[in-house]
């Protein structure tokens, strides 16, 4: 469903961040993507749906048949494409004086004609799927709520069901659960692994323990290259060579 | 340094006298000059203490005349203060709607075209520092006297204003909504309907009741140069010498300002406390 | 209204986009579309103007600066920025003997207090509009009634920052010298006057560069000054003398901006010297 291949990514000063990543990716996979701060991951994953521009390589999408490229695309094509590409970030991006309902809404603004957006004009099914979207993430009874008014965790819920709704086939999480506490990362992930029967999900992690507990395949990324592409199941030696350290069993940040 | 005779004594004393008047010359100098442009500009504005003085009866008489207001006369003043407050209403919000498109323009983030941004901005600030009345009575020159032109004099002078705050509110928005809905696929129109226009909304209606008040004693003005409003009303009574219709005239005035004053506040307050706004 | 009742309920039925807002924008449209019928404002009218705003600019231009050999015109400028400065002055003056009447760390009781800040602030408020048409009822036209007009306005505005700012001194050197047992005036004189001397100056100058513009504003009704030749130049359609004066009249408010921001600047400098 996805093929990225080659992608080569320089520094404004530069030097080469990442240098030759490919991999693919199907549906029903829910690739985690590890490496250090800095190493790339989150360019890598805005190379994908185009948001960065790699320097070298391409992306190409296969969702229904018709294999399309993104790198490169501009304008209305970028669009069509983007609307089979949903993405959940890191901090929250909903947007705060709206309700949670109409924060999900948008995640359609793809496929709805300018002219019917600019009046609200969401259809009646429309609102129907969005509030199971809030749903199955269990939240529907917040779905009148301003935004602002949620707590972190049930952000990143109301920005997962956005995706839901949006129905991509492949959906793209940058560090998704990095600011939560212990409780709601499970809950957020949770609620991530079901999408794999309608989706491809590719999540850029920092903590190796979460990711092996929830994805099918991990991706590690040292020096701009890919150096582990396989199982979940990673042992410290491998960890080590992802992260280049040797103490990673005492690293902080992994809970 | 010993003093060793009266004559080094006197050179002393004078030396430090000397050096007095030099330590205040540093102040005489401007003071001196400060206090002349003062009795300078006092006589080319034909200062005259005894004509203000002599002037104090005739002003108590001037009230004198001008009280018991012409209270009669208030049915038919409705009529012009309902104008005026009608001009100020539809040019601010004229002025507000291009404000709007023009600050899309003239943010940073909207569009990539610098040039014209650039340009737009420079246009706005250049607005801005000619004062509202100029423009006004230039308007009123090009188009006519009469409320229309006014309306149109009003909404000009206001998007000097609202256009610069406007694209501020713009450019301050939170972008991560806005990144989020492009990587979805909304076009440019949808982010701003969506991200960007109710993150703005309670500032751009703040701004605009400010500046509606503001239009309002434009808008008197307006009126006493011949477009229409209370303001001719004002200028005809006292041409007329008939001074009590004036002072009905003008303390329709003062209710006129005050009303528009407390209900913009009102309506500010509302917008703020974000009940009925999303 | 049924949608701040149902905050505290979990479901709402879904409101369609005309729902949104109907009431407040529904108000407002309709307050907007009465009040444009009302002007009898019509696209024809705008339509009919545009060929007419050519041929106005047509006239405007060139400006026609021979109107500046009259002395007259001169003279009105000067007029215009002596009625500024001279009623700036004026009306810091007044500010300044009002404003510690109006401090709450000077005069301990409210009521003086609240007067004089009514007093203040109905001076901010009456449209000086108002005023300068009436005064020039009494004293005639000219620059003088104009003067008078600043002034008052000024002291209202200025009454108000000087106030703010004698409230929010630092009140120790106060402190030590009421232990010493200073006078009032002495107070005022060694404490709060010196940490108050910067701003007050600079909010002068801010009033000044206001009032040269209120000074334009009088001009045109009847106050004296470069506004008045602006006035007569627009109602004898001589468009080109008026493109001249308003040129003219821009380059020394601007002239007049420069110059009281430098000053501000170095005074502000001092300050944080001080």
């Amino acid at each position: 469903m996805l093929s990225v291949k080659n992608i080569a990514k320089k520094l404004p000063d530069g030097r080469l961040l990442l240098r030759d990543i490919s991999f693919d990716a199907e549906k029903g996979e829910f690739i985690g993507i590890l490496g250090e701060s800095g190493v790339g991951k989150t360019v890598l994953l805005r190379c994908i749906n185009g948001l960065t521009t790699p320097d070298q390589g391409e992306v190409i999408i296969n969702g229904d048949g018709n294999p399309k490229k993104i790198s490169g695309k501009k304008g209305g094509e970028l669009r069509r494409i983007r609307r089979k590409i949903g993405m959940v970030f890191q901090g929250s991006i909903l947007v705060k004086r709206l309700s949670v309902l109409e924060n999900v809404l948008t995640g359609r603004l793809g496929r709805i004609s300018t002219a019917r957006s600019l009046f609200y004009g969401f259809t009646d099914g429309e609102v129907g799927s969005a509030l199971e979207a809030l749903d199955k993430v269990g939240i529907r009874s917040l779905a009148y709520r301003r935004a602002e008014t949620l707590s972190g965790g049930e952000m990143q819920r109301v920005a997962i069901a956005r995706a839901i709704f949006q129905e991509p086939y492949l959906l793209l999480a940058d560090e998704p659960v990095s600011n939560l506490d212990p409780k709601n990362t499970e809950a957020v992930l949770d609620y991530l692994k079901p999408l794999t029967q309608q989706m491809a999900i590719i999540g850029v992690f920092h903590a190796p323990r979460i990711v092996s507990q929830y994805c099918t395949r991990i991706i590690g990324i040292r020096d701009g290259a890919v150096v582990y592409d396989g199982s979940p199941t990673l042992s410290d030696a491998t960890i080590d060579s992802i992260y280049g350290t040797g103490k990673w069993a005492s690293d902080p940040s992994a809970n | 340094m010993g003093i060793r005779s009266i004559g080094e004594l006197i050179c002393v004393q004078e030396i430090v006298a000397v050096n007095a008047m030099m330590r205040y010359w540093k102040y005489l100098f401007p003071t001196g000059l400060f206090a002349l442009l003062l009795w300078g500009g006092a006589a080319v504005c034909r200062v005259d203490p005894v004509a203000l003085i002599a002037g104090v009866p005739q002003g108590i008489q001037l009230l004198g005349h001008m009280l018991p207001p012409a209270w009669k006369t208030f049915p038919e003043l409705i009529g012009p203060a309902l104008q005026t407050a009608q001009i100020a209403f539809v040019g601010t919000v004229l002025g507000a709607f291009l404000s709007f498109l023009i600050g899309l323009i003239a943010a940073r983030n909207v569009h990539s075209m610098k040039v014209l941004r650039n340009m737009v901005r420079a246009i706005l600030s250049a607005e801005r520092a000619l004062p509202d009345l100029i423009v006004i009575l230039f308007f009123v020159a090009i188009v006519g006297l009469g409320p229309f032109p006014g309306v149109m004099a009003l909404a000009a002078s206001s998007i000097g204003m609202l256009g610069k705050l406007f694209a501020d509110a713009i450019e301050e928005v939170d972008p991560k909504p806005l990144e989020s809905m492009v990587a979805l696929g909304a076009t440019k129109a949808q982010v701003i309907r969506y991200a960007v226009l109710p993150q703005i909304i309670p500032s751009l209606i703040a701004n605009t009741l400010y500046r509606f008040e503001v239009n309002i004693r434009m808008c008197i003005l307006l009126g006493v140069v011949g477009a229409g409003g209370i303001g001719f009303n004002l200028v005809t009574s006292l041409r007329l010498l008939k001074y009590q219709e004036a002072m009905a005239v003008i303390i329709t005035i003062l209710i006129l300002v005050t009303l528009c004053e407390k209900s913009s506040e009102i309506l500010r307050r509302i917008v703020v406390g974000q009940e009925l706004l999303r | 209204m049924n949608w701040r009742r149902a905050k505290n309920k979990e479901e709402l039925p879904y409101k369609r986009w005309y729902q949104h807002h109907l009431i407040p924008v529904g108000v407002f449209l309709l307050t907007l579309g009465w009040s444009m019928v009302d002007l009898k404002m019509s696209p024809q009218l705008f339509w009919e103007g545009i060929p007419h705003f050519f041929d106005l600019v047509g006239e405007m231009f060139p400006p026609n600066w021979q109107v500046f050999s009259r002395g007259k015109t001169l003279w009105s400028i000067l007029e215009t920025v002596s009625m500024a400065f001279v009623g700036t002055f004026l009306g810091a003056i007044g500010a300044f003997f009002l404003a510690p009447f109006a401090a709450a760390n000077l005069v301990p009781s409210r009521v003086i207090r609240e007067i004089t800040k009514r007093m203040l602030a109905a001076e901010r408020s009456v449209p000086p509009l108002i005023y300068i048409l009436l005064l020039v009822v009494v004293i005639g036209l000219g620059p003088f009634a104009g003067m008078i007009v600043i002034s008052l306005g000024t002291i209202g505005m200025l009454g108000k920052l000087f106030a703010e700012a004698i409230e929010t001194i630092d009140p120790k050197p106060l402190e030590s010298l009421e232990s010493t047992g200073a006078t009032k005036i002495q107070m005022f004189r060694y404490a709060i006057l010196p940490q108050v001397i910067p701003s007050l100056i600079a909010n002068t100058l801010y009033r000044f560069d206001i009032n040269l513009r209120v000074a334009l504003f009088l001009g045109v009704v009847g106050g004296g000054g470069i506004g008045v030749d602006l006035q007569m130049a627009m109602s004898l359609f001589q468009y080109a003398d008026a493109l001249a004066i308003t040129a003219v009249t821009l380059v020394i408010i601007w002239i007049a901006e420069r110059i009281s921001d430098s000053f501000r600047k170095r005074i502000i400098g001092q300050e944080n010297l001080q």
